[in-house]
């Protein structure tokens, strides 16, 4: 999976494209840690090229979620598709996260 | 029809289990969101084991095997690492806010949401894990 992260607007807009299944969780938590650092801003993930996501994954929007609350910033989490939403949705991970 | 897949646990196998789902699951007729949950369901059991299973730094395996048989697909994951039963680990709350949600856990709770059945045993000194979703609208 590749993640493209771009600034905008003071806060800054990360592109997921591809399988975020365990392995590429592995290797986007190095690929995360700009968003890590900047979770005192508004931090939006554009999931409309993320085709698949597991619990590796959830997990890592999980810590990102966290960081943001202890630093005052905020994760925006937009186009999601059917599968991905029904699997935030068995998680509870929908309620988690502001959705658009 | 039955299906065989063997992978060291190494997590960078991973992406394997994708291709083997998805041919199955196209072979038999299966819906797309299916596929899908299929494939996140066993990518949990099998992270688990490759996890969990055999001492670090040694290599052992763990055996997929899949077939569909009246429209209930049944995937038993087997390995002969150290007895672990994951039907025992305490249910998720989902209702806890973010600040309260520990990180882990949510492998057996995806498995358990999406297949309709799950079973764990141990014989003749391998773990089987055992699997089923019933799938109507599949061709078999």
């Amino acid at each position: 999976m590749n993640i493209t992260i771009q600034e905008e607007n003071g806060g800054f807009v990360a592109h997921l494209n591809g399988r975020l299944d365990t392995p590429a969780a592995i290797k986007a938590q190095q690929d995360m840690v700009p968003l890590m650092e900047n979770a005192d801003k508004v931090i939006t993930l554009d999931c409309e090229a993320l085709e698949y996501i597991s619990s590796s994954g959830l997990r890592l929007f999980l810590a990102l979620r966290k960081e943001a609350t202890a630093k005052g910033g905020s994760i925006i989490i937009k186009n999601i598709n059917d599968e991905i939403k029904k699997v935030f949705m068995m998680t509870g991970f929908y309620n988690l996260f502001t959705i658009q | 029809m039955q299906h065989h897949l063997t992978l060291p646990n190494d997590i960078n196998t991973i992406p394997q289990l994708g291709t083997f789902v998805e041919g199955i699951c196209e072979e038999t007729g299966v819906s797309m969101e299916n596929t899908m949950q299929l494939n996140l369901a066993l990518e949990e059991a099998v992270v688990n084991v490759m996890s969990y299973a055999y001492p670090e730094g040694t290599t052992g395996y763990v055996d997929i095997d899949i077939n569909t048989v009246d429209h209930r697909m049944c995937i038993i994951i087997s390995d002969s690492g150290k007895p672990f039963d994951p039907t025992t680990k305490e249910e998720v709350d989902i209702t806890l806010s973010a600040e309260q949600r520990p990180i882990g856990g949510l492998g057996i709770h995806l498995i358990r949401n999406i297949m309709d059945e799950v079973a764990y045993e141990r014989k003749d000194n391998r773990n089987i894990l055992t699997l089923k979703k019933y799938l109507p609208n599949s061709l078999k």
